[in-house]
């Protein structure tokens, strides 16, 4: 099974080079979120986990990851052949670029795959190659800018991991492995100053790819000018991959008792990412751009909750799961307010609702869900996490955590709101009205299968994913 | 022998530090190639035959030749011989990075003494390679001297993971990959698009993108 989810990629792309078709390389593409799909359905219902290869294994810890990774990349494949046909470039563009989506997806169900920290090293330097290739895909003047931030800051990101992993491996003393599950056994007796230091780097260096402040100034460049279903993916997939990572060795930190530490750090990077995020959402100029704060937004909730440990565990996974449908509805979303409008301008673009009825529900659900409004299952996570907080006596991180997170939803609120209300000027609505068949109707359903699924998660969590969910709390 | 070797790649960092030219600094790294070439060449007795000529391949080949050839490639087409708009002069450059080998060889010295696996010269090299690099990133103006900077960085982590080669061979691989992404994107992106797209490499191009402001 995981053979199959490793290699069907590598002989799709060979098919797609000796084919050359336009029609087959979507076709692949949409082949491969339903193989990616089914076999991850198998997998959680336990069956094929078996497997010969020692590097790639299905675990408690990775199943959700690669729940999310595999629901969100069947959406946006779903979504996507709408948006090709928008596409005014030459097949082999298309190509080149459906190819990289494949080889894109394979190296982040790798990363989260991999039983070795070094494997997963590889992996996530491999996600940065295809991904750098998607952002530039556009070939914009402001294309290569941000493709160059991001190939340029994660590049320095996976260096310095590196050297938390060289690090980690002369902390462990005589231990020569750099094996998960030998990592997790033989931890108690790690040299604590070592780990430490190899810590930081690790959490600098993955912390990079997973968008955590003060190291994320490649994201709002990367996300706002991918095209919407990469910036989709990068979103709610990309950083996940780095998170579990980052989670695998936090694992290592606790059973070594430098948990202290560890939680410190996650704590300090988790709200300047917050902090951030409320200073720069305000006054932004893009909505592409806002969303990609948003991101970082989340990640750093991430942060903070694995830092408090205990019942926010939890809530980490809940949200996870919820920030990741959720923005990837919000970022296709945003997809179809660039092809109506042509523009990223917050300014030049208001009144939604009367250009697009359906986008401009898509888009303040996308917010609502987001804003972890009730019923979204946000709310439950962020509850809970306040909660703990309260619980384990921080009172005035947990008064800063809500006044963040208000100013962060005052000024998305604002521009959401702005956009989908509003007036719509005439020449807007003639362009507006130009524009309207590029959005096709496949354009509007795997947002709207990702926001039920995100507010029906509020209030129902069926036994199974609970399971899921509780056996993957395991893992921190 | 060997700590001889890694003291005169210390010194290629102080040396990169004091000169603008970026024909030097391309010569710089085919110097420290060479150098990195020869220290794998100091712990040979302990890896294995494939090992050692996977190493030869990525020191001499890759660092040496191929990756400077190709910064070469780019010097010529875009005629940008020097980084003269550096923030600081070279002189409080190369005091500043002379303070940071020394910081990297006290500290290695005090704290890495007591560890077996790692000896406290590789050390202290191998980090004050990667911060003066990555402060040389931050003060230069030219994209070509972020390029060379970037892969002293990783010539510096190279060498760190060099003096755990005996242990976990994995780790110097591991290494050569990091080898094999820069080139990639060197070629990819660097040589093709950002050339092709603006006429001087300077970092200030690539600063367009700002949130306060809508530039699309």
């Amino acid at each position: 099974m995981i053979n199959t989810i490793l290699l069907f990629p590598i002989i799709a792309c060979l098919l797609m080079f000796i084919i050359r078709n336009k029609t087959f390389d979507c076709f692949m593409v949409n082949a491969y979120a339903i193989v990616h799909s089914v076999i991850t359905t198998l997998l959680a219902l336990n069956i094929g986990r078996e497997t010969s290869q020692p590097y790639f294994a299905v675990d408690n810890t990775n199943l959700i990851f690669l729940i999310v990774l595999s629901l969100v990349f069947l959406m946006v494949a779903f979504y996507n052949n709408g948006y090709v046909k928008t596409f005014e470039y030459p097949d082999r563009r298309i190509r080149n670029y459906s190819m990289m989506i494949l080889i894109f997806v394979l190296a982040m169900t790798g990363t989260i795959l991999s039983t070795d920290l070094g494997i997963a090293w590889v992996l996530v330097e491999a996600t940065t190659l295809s991904s750098a290739y998607l952002i530039y895909f556009n070939k914009t003047k402001h294309a290569i800018e941000a493709a160059w931030k991001y190939v340029f800051i994660c590049s320095i990101g996976i260096a310095l991991a590196f050297v938390g992993i060289i690090l980690l491996n002369i902390s462990t003393g005589s231990v020569n492995t750099l094996n998960f599950a030998h990592l997790y056994r033989c931890a108690s007796s790690f040299d604590h100053n070592w780990l430490t230091l190899a810590f930081v780097f690790m959490l600098f260096g993955f912390g990079a790819k997973m968008g955590l402040a003060p190291i994320h100034f490649w994201l709002p460049d990367a996300h706002s000018e991918a095209p919407s279903p990469i910036s989709a993916l990068l979103s709610a997939t990309l950083l996940n991959s780095a998170f579990l990572v980052i989670v695998r060795v936090f694992k290592i930190m606790t059973l070594a008792d430098c948990t202290g530490y560890a939680r410190f750090m996650l704590f300090i990077m988790g709200f300047i990412s917050l902090f951030v995020t409320a200073v720069f959402v305000y006054h932004i100029r893009n909505y592409k751009r806002m969303l990609a704060y948003s991101s970082i937004e989340n990640m750093g909730i991430l942060a903070i909750g694995t830092a408090l440990g205990g019942f926010a565990y939890y809530a980490v996974i809940l949200h996870l799961i919820g920030h990741s449908l959720a923005k990837a509805s919000f970022f296709l979303t945003s997809g179809n307010v660039l092809e109506l409008y042509g523009t990223k301008r917050i300014k030049s673009v208001s009144g939604l609702m009367k250009a697009d009825g359906k986008t401009a529900w898509l888009w303040i659900l996308s917010f609502l869900a987001i804003c972890a409004f009730p019923t979204s299952v946000l709310f439950i996570s962020e509850f809970i996490m306040i909660k703990t907080m309260i619980l384990q006596g921080h009172y005035l991180l947990c008064v800063l955590f809500v006044l963040l997170l208000t100013i962060v939803l005052y000024g998305i609120g604002k521009v959401v709101l702005k956009m989908a209300f509003g007036d719509l000027s005439s020449d807007k609505e003639k362009l507006v009205n130009e524009n309207k068949s590029k959005v096709s109707r496949i354009m509007y359903i795997p947002q709207f299968i990702m926001l039920i699924i995100v507010f029906t998660l509020g209030v129902y969590i069926p036994p199974f994913l609970n399971n899921i969910i509780k056996c993957a709390i395991a893992g921190f | 022998m060997v700590n001889g070797f890694i003291i005169l790649f210390g010194l290629t960092m102080l040396y990169l530090a004091a000169t603008s030219r970026i024909i030097a600094h391309i010569r710089l790294l085919i110097v420290q190639g060479v150098l990195l070439f020869l220290i794998c060449c100091c712990g040979a007795e302990h890896m294995n035959l494939l090992n050692f000529a996977f190493l030869t391949v990525e020191t001499l080949i890759f660092k040496s030749i191929v990756i400077p050839a190709f910064l070469y490639k780019v010097l010529k087409k875009t005629h940008s011989n020097r980084d003269v708009a550096a923030n600081i002069p070279h002189f409080y450059c190369l005091f500043i990075a002379s303070i940071i080998l020394l910081v990297g060889f006290l500290i290695s010295n005090y704290y890495v003494s007591s560890m077996k696996l790692i000896s406290p010269i590789f050390f202290g090299v191998s980090v004050a390679t990667i911060v003066i690099s990555l402060w040389l990133i931050t003060i230069k103006h030219k994209i070509i001297s972020n390029v060379i900077e970037f892969i002293t960085m990783e010539n510096g982590i190279f060498l760190l993971s060099l003096s755990v080669a005996k242990e976990m061979p994995m780790l110097v691989n591991m290494g050569v990959l990091l080898d094999v992404f820069i080139a990639v994107y060197i070629l990819g992106l660097f040589v093709n698009a950002i050339n092709k797209e603006f006429k001087d490499l300077e970092v200030s191009n690539l600063s367009d993108l700002k949130d306060y402001e809508y530039n699309d």
